[in-house]
């Protein structure tokens, strides 16, 4: 008897006995919330977003030794709820959205480390890599149709949007400019369709004459089917959702910049299948430094809130109107928040303990703040959410169950490092 | 002309070429680094000229790199006669230099300053004022100092910092030149020197490199002389105790069953016993091409193809075999596999999660030199040497890891043992026999002492939780004292028969694993090498010896024997199997060696797909192509130092490449050609980021395989007709459309194309062939080029961000395609392959 340790795991009762701590397995899991969403767009603020000056306003600093935020704030659509005067296209859309305005961790340092946690939920452990929310959402979902990935990067590909264990196959595809597209998926300017169909047709023969000199071989015929695939996800079905043209240049208007521009085809992306979009927002040339705004980064911060503001009220907006907002989660996420104190060059620090993120649309109970910060942001006074908790809030809103367990290798990894989902939010 | 006339005299004055003499002083009084009056020098080479750009490796007496002092200082002294004139001399560096003729100071550079943000203004682009000379690269200096020399010898001396706090040890592009007034600059040196020109310069700089490569292989061989005859000696004693013990019995088979070596007689056995018929053998053809992919990590070159094909049918497999083994790729191709197994992981760009010290290098070198394999794990282990310049000290690197010995034992027991202990990290294995104490004890061997037991490496207990699946034993905060925990393969300690000096528990530990009298050391390391050839191991999974069983015991038994018989020796064992008849068989679907009592059996190899590495070498080998893609560095500024950036070069194999590390997600950090390549390799199971050890790749196909190879930007260069591609030469090369296509199928798919695909390729390309030539039209240098001036100091700015972005849409264009071809033959030859390089017998193992 040769059995593994996934089908031991996986065998209710006797089976089980024998093992230790085996009771524990059996323990009556927690009913989680299953939400009704089926898409997810991730809009990343890399560098550390400062909660402060955005999400989560507090009395005014001065930029210098008076410590408190950078900018007046705004009423908006939840009453009692105040936003960044920066933020005022989004304000008058937050009854869409939830606040999370407690997140907190304890990785403030290094922002490599911080951007991993919160894309795969884990402190690494070294003995295996944990797979990012793409990749497990890809895993969980798969795309909605054949023809597209189930998951997309507009991005860098590094390895806090890895697969890890999963295997490649639930890795991203990835573009690093709308307008040139992702790298494989777009053919060579000069082969247009014509020159494409002589390719395939050399190509099918070749095939052919290599199956007949191999006959039976089934890895021959599993590889062509997969690669049958590949060729009708390069097609002009998933191709056009790239050509932004085809929307009406008013809208694209509306979306503002290169990263609304993003968030655009984000919206065609979901339309298409795709399961799992990651906007990355890392146009750091705006205020030299991006959301990282050490010293003088944060004296033109207020361009990148600006632009943040545009792309996701008009992405709210579009969804909406597409009648899609209810089914597509808009998750906004940074790997941590910024001290209420000024550096010495006028830009704040890294501070983790406490910072926001946002979620909207999703089939949510939206119009919520969750979580209530102390009177300059520094520590969470209510409603901590952890990232585990964050990323189980994501996945029941995309009916996933966060403590399932998958499988490295043979050993179970829950989805969530015990994360709960923050319940408030679950009609 | 007045210049060449003296250059001309001086050639017949006969002025003997002395080269440079160049010295290293290493650990000078720190402010004092530019005075070496009076130091003993570290280490003494010579150079033909003035520039400096690679240097020699430092290596121990036992040949293992070593790092210098940071910073180190380089003297390069030099006499010549000059005639009487004015010269100009000019001394460029990056950092602190001085450069003296006849004993006095004539020119100078400034310290370069650490930098500590990333807000540097990007410098104004180089501007070509009308002069060949190469242009100043960022951020170096030049001191120009204008002479009038009487005739007669006269001495010169430069005198450079390299490295030092917060700055990357390397020299940078540090160099004299000198000329008359108006003329072209050479570099200081004998007669015949290079002119100061971009081409010169970079013909040079390879030239040196090459050269300093092959000076270090020398001196390391020699150094190591010592070190390598107490190996043979302990080699001759291990095979006194094998001889002592019962020689294996090698099976007889009936006389169908086909047989090259005794591999053949156990694997025979058994396939008679279970009623399986072997596979049929490969043609020749196949299996030239698959041992080279196997020996060397690439497929054969026509030339190669047309050698063996040269050769006596009967004797070509096993001289075409001797050739592989004794070729350079023999090591690049070692290297992947053993940076997958021992998690080999260099950042580019600051620490991440269980970063080690670039020691790839050490892993080539060991194979290159064909390092006995209990030596190898010896040194390993040792983790001496560089850890910067890639020596094993790299191997004891886990960053951002708070118990990093105790990964590095899981790694070791794994490699070498065939022992996972992973589950082991934070609490009892549930699986198997270790406990936490195991891994700790072994942890703490390699630590050289106790290890505390980290927090994070326990199960926390949640209170009204659940409680943990698994058996907690160790406590948070509790110290575990160094023990072998493996004493049911070998119970006593026997370092003290080990050949060189180090930790003595490291020294056990290694010990431990290569003794002869652990039978399970080489039996892991072969089987190791039986999958790697075979696709599946006797022992599956070859790294988990626990849940596996050996489906041959005495086939692994035979194996390992001849292994410690032939002195550890990777190339004895892979010769081995790769003469075999089983080796040499057509493959078997791997689903079916796979499963079943019939499982492993080896009728023939298990069907594999050629690996990322194999795939993109191959590749680039065939389109006769090189990376020609950024320096793996994010700071050529040279002003950060080497624990937050390393330098790791441009890639010449896929081994080479790194993690890109644009965690930041920042365009200005992106090496958009390096990133190409990755593609490629990610699509096919290479992985960026090498946290944890692995020995069997996932290698699940999907769809973007495909799509990298048919649209993908390495795909697409591969494929297009520039006038760098191999197959452009070809298309040129006069010769008739039949063998055109005849050597077009050599290149990429190692063989003569079928009637069927001649028939095809005909069809498409004889229209057009006869014109295919445009007349007049000359070729185009493809430029793929990296701005230098882009680098983490200066990476935040608007600039150094559109610089970059503007490359990456460069590179999405392609190469250019060559204007000697008429469009309409170029763009059917390219799809002709395009098809083939796409065919799924490119990527299949033959």
């Amino acid at each position: 008897m040769n059995w593994t340790r996934r089908q031991l795991l996986k065998t209710a009762g006797g089976g089980l006995a024998a093992l230790p701590g085996s009771d524990a397995l059996r323990a009556a899991k927690t009913e989680m919330p299953k939400g009704k969403a089926d898409a997810c767009i991730f809009l990343w603020l890399g560098g550390g977003a400062a909660h402060i000056d955005s999400f989560d306003p507090k009395v005014r600093g001065d930029g210098k030794r008076q410590a408190g935020s950078y900018y007046d704030s705004i009423a908006t659509a939840i009453p009692g709820v105040r936003l960044s005067e920066h933020l005022k296209r989004t304000a008058p859309l937050l009854d869409r959205c939830a606040l999370i305005r407690s997140l907190s961790h304890d990785i403030s340092g290094e922002h490599a480390a911080a951007a991993n946690l919160v894309h795969t939920g884990r402190v690494p452990s070294g003995t295996i890599q944990y797979p990012s929310i793409g990749s497990v959402v890809s895993h969980q979902l798969g795309a909605k149709s054949e023809e597209v990935p189930a998951y997309v990067v507009m991005g860098y590909p590094n390895i806090t949007r890895d697969p890890g264990f999963l295997g490649a196959k639930y890795g991203y595809v990835y573009l690093t400019q709308v307008e040139t597209g992702p790298n494989g998926l777009v053919r060579a300017p000069d082969v247009d369709n014509a020159r494409q169909d002589r390719r395939e047709t050399l190509l099918a023969q070749l095939r052919e004459d290599f199956s007949r000199r191999n006959p039976g071989d089934e890895t021959i015929e599993g590889q062509a089917a997969i690669s049958r695939q590949g060729f009708k996800m390069a097609g002009p079905r998933f191709l056009n959702v790239f050509d932004l043209k085809r929307e009406q240049a008013s809208l694209r208007e509306t979306y503002g910049g290169e990263f609304g521009q993003r968030c655009l085809l984000a919206r065609r992306l979901v339309q298409s299948g795709v399961r799992f979009v990651e906007v990355s927002f890392n146009l750091n040339f705006l205020n030299g430094s991006g959301w990282d705004t050490h010293n003088e980064g944060q004296l033109k911060q207020h361009l990148l809130i600006q632009d943040l503001d545009q792309a996701l009220a008009a992405l709210i907006q579009d969804l909406e109107r597409n009648m899609m907002l209810d089914r597509t989660l808009v998750v906004v996420a940074t790997e941590f928040g910024r001290p209420p104190e000024f550096d010495s060059g006028g830009g704040r620090g890294h501070q983790s303990v406490a910072f926001s993120g946002m979620l909207a649309g999703g089939g949510l109970k939206t119009a919520q703040a969750i979580g209530v910060t102390d009177d300059l942001g520094k520590k969470v006074v209510d409603r901590l959410v952890t990232i585990p908790d964050f990323h189980a809030t994501i996945h029941c809103a995309l009916g996933i169950d966060p403590s399932k367990n998958l499988y490295a290798g043979d050993r179970p990894v829950p989805i969530t490092d015990h994360g709960k989902p923050v319940t408030e939010l679950f009609s | 002309m007045q210049t060449m006339i003296v250059w001309m005299l001086l050639a017949a004055a006969g002025v003997a070429a002395q080269p440079v003499q160049v010295e290293i002083f290493e650990n000078l009084p720190a402010g004092k680094e530019l005075d070496t009056a009076g130091a003993t020098p570290a280490g003494r080479y010579t150079e033909p000229a003035y520039a400096f750009v690679h240097m020699p490796t430092k290596f121990s007496p036992a040949a293992i790199p070593l790092d210098r002092s940071t910073p180190f200082t380089l003297r390069a002294t030099f006499e010549r006669t000059l005639p009487r004139g004015e010269y100009n001399f000019r001394l460029r560096a990056r950092g602190a230099a001085a450069f003296e003729v006849d004993g006095s100071r004539v020119a100078s550079t400034k310290p370069q300053k650490p930098n500590t943000t990333g807000d540097d203004p990007v410098p104004p682009e180089v501007i070509r004022d009308g002069t060949p000379l190469r242009p100043l690269a960022y951020p170096h200096q030049d001191s120009v100092a204008r002479l009038s020399l009487e005739a007669g010898v006269h001495r010169f001396t430069l005198v450079a910092i390299i490295g030092g706090k917060g700055l990357y040890p390397t020299p940078g592009e540090l160099c004299v030149s000198f000329g008359n007034p108006g003329e072209i600059e050479r570099l200081l040196g004998p007669d015949g020197s290079p002119p100061l020109t971009d081409a010169a310069w970079e013909t040079y700089v390879a030239s040196s490199e090459e050269r300093h490569r092959a000076g270090d292989i020398e001196r390391r061989r020699a150094a190591g002389e010592e070190m390598s005859a107490s190996w043979r000696k302990r080699h001759e004693s291990a095979r006194d105790y094998l001889r002592s013990q019962p020689a294996p019995e090698i099976p007889r088979v009936s006389a169908s069953t086909p047989v090259h070596n005794d591999i053949d007689r156990f694997i025979g056995a058994r396939l008679e016993e279970a009623t399986v018929a072997p596979t049929e053998l490969t043609s020749d053809l196949e299996y030239l091409r698959r041992v080279t992919l196997d020996a060397t990590g690439q497929i054969p070159t026509p030339a190669e193809i047309r050698t063996f094909l040269g050769d006596h049918p009967r004797q070509r497999r096993t001289l075409a075999l001797k050739r592989l083994l004794d070729s350079p790729g023999w090591a690049d191709h070692w290297v992947s596999y053993w940076q997958d197994v021992l998690a080999e992981n260099p950042g580019i760009l600051k620490p991440d999660l269980n970063n080690t010290g670039p020691f790839r290098w050490w892993l080539l070198q060991s194979f290159q030199d064909n390092i006995p394999l209990d030596r190898f794990v010896t040194e390993l282990i040792a983790m001496e040497g560089s850890i910067v310049r890639g020596g094993p000290a790299g191997f004891s690197q886990a960053t951002l890891n708070d118990a990093p010995m105790a990964a590095k034992a899981d790694i070791v027991s794994q490699a070498f043992l065939g022992q996972k202990m992973s589950c082991a990290r934070c609490h009892d294995a549930p699986f198997h026999p270790f406990k936490q104490k195991d891994l700790f004890g072994l942890a703490a061997m390699l630590n050289g002492k106790p290890i505390t037991l980290p927090a994070t490496s326990t199960v926390p207990s949640i209170a009204g939780g659940r409680k943990p699946a698994v058996t907690v034993a160790l406590k948070a905060g509790e110290a575990i004292p160094p023990e072998w925990p493996f004493k049911a393969l070998l119970d006593h300690d026997e370092s003290g028969s080990l050949p060189g000096t180090g930790i003595p528990t490291r020294r056990e530990v290694a010990a431990f694993i290569i003794s002869p009298r652990n039978e399970r050391f080489p039996r892991v390391i072969v089987n190791r090498v039986w999958k790697r050839y075979m696709g599946l191991g006797i022992v599956e999974p070859a790294d988990d010896w626990t849940r596996g069983k050996a489906s041959n015991p005495e086939l692994l038994n035979y194996l390992a024997r001849e292994f410690v018989l032939s002195g550890y020796d990777m190339k004895h064992l892979a010769g081995l199997i790769l003469s075999s008849h089983a080796y040499q068989r057509r493959p078997v679907a791997k689903i079916v060696e796979q499963s079943g009592a019939k499982g492993r059996l080896f009728a023939g190899p298990a069907r594999r797909n050629m690996t990322a590495e194999q795939i993109v070498d191959s590749l680039h080998l065939a389109a006769g192509k090189t990376f020609d893609c950024e320096s793996l560095n994010l700071n050529p500024a040279g002003d950060r130092s080497a624990s937050q950036f390393l330098e790791m070069g441009k890639p010449a194999r896929s081994w080479q490449m790194t993690a890109l590390s644009n965690e930041r997600d920042r365009p200005a950090l992106a090496l958009p050609i390096a990133q190409s390549v990755a593609d490629m390799l990610t699509a096919y199971g290479w992985r960026q980021s090498r946290q944890n050890p692995a020995t069997t790749r996932d290698d699940a196909a999907s769809p973007m395989q495909t799509l990298m190879l048919a649209n993908g930007v390495l795909g697409t260069r591969i494929v297009r007709l520039s006038d760098d591609s191999a197959f452009t030469a070809l298309a040129l090369s006069g010769r008739a459309l039949r063998d055109l296509i005849e050597e077009t199928s050599i290149r990429i798919l190692s063989r003569p194309p079928t009637a069927e695909e001649t028939r095809a390729f005909t069809g498409l390309l004889e229209p057009h062939y006869g014109k295919r030539q445009v007349e007049g039209a000359e070729a185009v240098r493809n430029v793929r080029k990296s701005d230098s001036r882009v680098s983490w100091s200066n990476h935040l700015s608007a600039e150094a961000t559109l610089i970059r972005m503007e490359e990456e849409r460069r590179l999405r264009m392609g190469d250019q395609p060559t204007k000697r071809l008429t469009a309409e033959f170029r763009e059917r030859y390219e799809d002709v392959l395009w098809a083939m390089v796409n065919s799924p017998e490119f990527v299949m193992m033959p």
